[in-house]
């Protein structure tokens, strides 16, 4: 427990100094703010509102901001790691949950330092078509894509030992399964339309049983993906 | 009791690349194990096997008596490493560095600082302990290296070529810091090819050569081993004469010479006593008249065995290759059955290694 408080704490303050981090948080916040003043001006639809800014700016940004920090936490740090870290009285498995609760825990907090201002001002300010628990489900959604994602390139950070490569295979994993789960009559599953269906979800138009099999799919993906990172790390010569 | 036991310790790379080739290695307790051979011998290898931070393809490792493997975090707890060329993060300042080495072995606060600043001060790093490590040279961070695999006072110390990179000055500061460390039941292993180190500081010396450990046992043993057949003659007069009658030193002419000016490096390569080898050299100098100016039978000693040793083994290995092709070839010519029930038959005699050079 002491090694694994001891890295945490030492990858949360890598990813506070992290120039990743000095660009990431900028530019939400920046864009979340010129909506929340434009839609209190327009009169927008909050719901419109909310699921445009995740969409168009929260979503992508945060996809890459999220590949860069966890596709490059093992692979990038490798020799630093197996030399300084893991050759003292650490297990493999202490040291990838540190790493899995730093790196996604960092994520989901940037996530919800942005969202959680901009969707109370944007409830407060813009018109109200919201469902209060349709939001909820949107702002969980949103956030287990994004945990998603960083388990992803936490297991893809493990099997690669170039940082470049394994970014670029996570961006095109997550971009080729969108065709071929088109391809295979499973769209909903598809990160795309999880997003597409936020404003929606946001006002409680989506059925419960959409909803539900949405965060299913995605919990277990994550979870497997977890595994596969405490999986392979394990085994891997360092 | 072993500190380090591995047996027949094999690493594969991908199926492509042999690092160790059944590695029988023993560490005895407060030892100071110089494991010597050339890069890519598999010295860090063993290293990393040993760390648990690399599994073996075959064979079996043993630390304090336990087997060792990735989850062996109670083992690594007792071992302090000092990789080759140590890395730590850049914006770290040595005490913060130092204070994270402590949190992850779990020391209490106040006694990780008590330690790192002991520590800093042992490795003169204590005036360089608040400035970031990106401006360190790589003297420094050696030292930085070795200050941490120190923090938890280990039992077995680990130092991949803890001299590399270094001037002078840093070189003989290490290996006495090395040298205070040693003693008080603290096992050392320093991987280097630098052998002077190794013979300054080593109580052991083992010789590892294409993964496999080619000669093990006591410095003392080694020096004897070096000392055995080589005597070096300056002479004046008539070096032709002399030159001449060199063969006729060993009756087989189981020697090889070198001549530097005035200067013959005469090696015997005989097991007969080095007393004799030397009776027999002085009495060619009194034959052919010349003068004697100066006689050595130890210099350069050690590089001169560690050499003699890896050439043995590469010649071993040769005989071993052409035993197996001669066994090859009878067994494709004889046919089932007409040399055993498998149709090979055993070269005699090779595998034992050469006449008067026994296998290790």
């Amino acid at each position: 427990m002491q090694a694994f408080l001891a890295i945490l704490r030492y990858d949360l303050g890598q990813l506070l100094r992290s120039w990743v981090t000095r660009i990431w948080v900028p530019m939400l916040a920046f864009p979340a703010l010129f909506l929340v003043v434009v839609a209190a001006n327009e009169g927008e639809l909050a719901s419109e509102t909310v699921a445009a800014y995740i969409n168009a700016v929260l979503m992508p940004l945060s996809a890459l901001a999220v590949a860069v920090l966890t596709a490059g936490a093992i692979a990038g740090e490798a020799q630093i790691i197996a030399d300084g870290i893991l050759s003292r009285s650490v297990t493999r498995a202490e040291f990838v949950w540190a790493k899995i609760a730093a790196r996604l825990g960092f994520a989901l907090a940037v996530y919800l330092l942005i969202m959680l201002p901009f969707t109370y001002l944007i409830v407060r300010y813009a018109s109200p078509d919201i469902s209060y628990g349709g939001l909820a489900v949107g702002l969980f959604t949103g956030a287990l894509l994004l945990t998603f994602l960083g388990a992803l390139g936490l297991t893809l950070s493990t099997m690669m030992t170039n940082v470049l490569v394994s970014i670029l295979a996570l961006l095109l994993l997550v971009t080729v399964s969108g065709v071929v789960l088109q391809f295979l009559g499973l769209t909903w599953m598809s990160t795309t339309a999880v997003l597409r269906d936020m404003a929606p979800t946001i006002r409680g138009e989506t059925p419960v049983w959409d909803t539900f099999r949405v965060v299913l799919v995605f919990a277990g993906l994550t979870l497997l993906a977890i595994f596969s990172t405490l999986t392979v790390f394990r085994a891997r010569d360092l | 009791m072993h500190v380090v036991n591995t047996a027949d310790l094999t690493k594969i790379y991908e199926n492509r690349y042999i690092a160790l080739n059944a590695l029988n290695l023993r560490v005895e307790k407060g030892q100071v194990f110089g494991l010597v051979g050339p890069n890519g011998a598999g010295k860090s290898t063993t290293f990393r096997i040993l760390l648990g931070l690399q599994k073996p393809t075959a064979g079996s490792i043993q630390v304090f008596g336990e087997p060792m493997g990735a989850d062996r975090a109670d083992l690594r707890r007792r071992i302090g490493y000092l990789p080759t060329n140590p890395t730590f993060p850049r914006h770290m300042t040595p005490i913060a560095f130092l204070q994270f080495v402590g949190s992850v072995l779990g020391m209490p606060r106040d006694r990780a600082k008590i330690q790192l600043s002991r520590l800093l001060q042992a490795v003169d790093l204590t005036s360089a302990a608040s400035q970031p490590v990106r401006g360190f040279s790589t003297g420094m961070l050696t030292r930085l290296g070795i200050a941490a695999a120190l923090m938890n006072d280990p039992e077995l110390l680990i130092l991949d070529e803890p001299t590399s990179g270094l001037d002078p000055a840093g070189r003989k500061q290490t290996i006495e810091l090395i040298r205070e460390l040693s003693g008080r039941d603290r096992t050392i292993i320093i991987a280097t090819h630098i052998l002077t180190d190794v013979e300054r500081v080593c109580t052991d010396v083992g010789i590892i050569s294409q993964g496999r450990l080619i000669y093990s046992g006591p410095m003392a043993d080694m020096r004897r081993l070096a000392r055995q057949g080589t005597i070096a003659v300056e002479i004046e007069g008539n070096t032709a004469a002399f030159e001449q009658e060199i063969h006729t030193l060993d009756e087989f002419g189981s020697l090889r010479y070198e001549r530097l000016g005035s200067e013959f490096r005469i090696t015997f390569l005989g097991t007969e006593a080095l007393t004799e080898y030397l009776a027999r050299v002085l009495q060619l100098i009194d034959r052919t008249g010349v003068e004697l100016l100066h006689i050595d039978t130890g210099s350069d000693e050690i590089e001169e065995a560690f050499l003699r040793r890896l050439e043995d083994d590469r010649t071993r290995g040769f005989l071993r290759a052409a035993a197996w092709a001669a066994a090859q070839e009878v067994s494709g010519n004889g046919g089932n059955g007409a040399n055993g029930s498998n149709g090979t038959k055993k070269v005699e005699g090779v595998d034992a290694g050469i006449p008067g050079h026994p296998s290790i």
